[in-house]
């Protein structure tokens, strides 16, 4: 220590050590954040249809186009560490042949960000839910999209009904038709600041509780063309009208 | 003259101090740096807010290198005192029971 340039690299070395320790306890400091999440996926529609990879392809694949609702409480994988949330929904169905593993392919995702992390443009938007729009005019909207996008949920609540795929998927085989026994099983990477990625834990570890839901029960592909079976999902009025009271509808001046 | 400004400029940087000064640099930086450490992960944990631990932990830091960097003169209040080359008559210097010079 005994001139300028020797307490500069003592200090800065010693910084180093002090900052990795620190980062260190960090990192270990989020196995003591309870964790409790819970997901519900349910299976709104499915349909397969023959399409291309891309525009000039001879090759012609089946695609299956899954629609869902998901309703997830991540709320608890939020802690001071937490930098993002990879959130996905992947389609798991068995392959063709019986001794490969089951085929895997992500439907939809998004990046849930952390209130600490920077505005993205790849965040996750979560749409308003019909009929809560505000009202602010359009020079205060302007101003606010300028700030960050405001979610009207905390950061890990999704509430989506009836959500389109991201992505339409394909099989490597090409063919999707009338495979059976698929279900949808939404997983997450946890990005923190400092530490490791943890992907998603189904079973309970200390204060980390497993994921609760989380999965579909088994559906089918159905043919190309052919809608799914019926979900048993309520009819509108008109429908319930001609299918259980067998009524014509009344045109006016006659009598039946 | 222009030697005089050049050992003065050549003091400025290398910033010399005396033992006893090493000592106490020594043991700010370890305890300045620490305490900044510690502090900056319990604050962040209570308030839950990690940008706060960084702040902190750097706001430590360069503290630390203001207060230890720079020659201040409480580094240099135990000066060594030299001989100077004229008095070493009557000085017997003794190494490993030997006598030298």
């Amino acid at each position: 220590m005994h001139s300028t340039l020797v307490r500069v690299q003592n200090v800065f070395g010693f910084f180093t050590t002090v900052a990795f320790t620190v980062a260190a306890v960090i990192a270990l400091s989020t196995f003591i954040h309870p964790q409790a999440p819970s997901a519900s996926v349910q299976l709104r529609n499915v349909q397969v249809v023959r399409g291309r990879p891309h525009y000039y392809s001879y090759k012609k694949e089946e695609y299956a186009h899954i629609k869902f609702d998901l309703d997830t409480d991540l709320n608890s994988l939020f802690n001071w560490n937490t930098k993002q949330v990879f959130l996905y929904l992947k389609a798991v169905y068995p392959s063709a042949k019986p001794n490969q593993p089951a085929s895997e392919a992500i439907i939809w995702d998004a990046i849930l960000a952390s209130p600490s992390a920077p505005w993205h443009q790849n965040h996750y938007n979560h749409p308003v839910p019909k009929g809560t729009k505000s009202k602010t005019s359009k020079a205060k909207s302007k101003a606010k999209k300028e700030k960050k996008a405001e979610s009207p949920y905390p950061p890990g609540e999704i509430h989506l009904s009836n959500q389109k795929p991201k992505y339409q998927i394909t099989d490597i085989s090409g063919k999707l038709q009338n495979r059976t026994d698929v279900v949808l099983e939404l997983g997450w990477n946890v990005q923190p600041w400092v530490g490791a990625l943890v992907w998603t834990n189904k079973k309970t570890y200390g204060a980390w509780e497993g994921l609760k839901g989380g999965v579909t029960e088994t559906f089918d592909f159905p043919e190309i063309g052919k809608k799914m079976k019926d979900l048993e999902v309520d009819k509108g009025k008109e429908g319930y009208r001609l299918e259980v009271g067998g009524e014509h509808p009344v045109i006016k001046g006659r009598k039946a | 003259m222009a030697d005089q400004l050049l050992d003065q400029f050549r003091d400025a940087i290398e910033g010399q101090i005396d033992f006893e000064g090493q000592r106490l640099a020594e043991m700010i930086t370890t305890v300045l740096l620490g305490a900044a450490g510690i502090v900056a992960f319990f604050v962040g944990f209570l308030t839950q807010d990690i940008k706060l631990s960084v702040y902190i932990g750097l706001a430590g830091t360069a503290l630390t290198f203001v207060a230890v960097v720079p020659p201040w003169p409480i580094y240099n209040k135990n000066p060594e005192e030299w001989l100077s080359s004229s008095s070493t008559a009557g000085i017997t210097i003794d190494v490993d029971g030997q006598k030298v010079g």
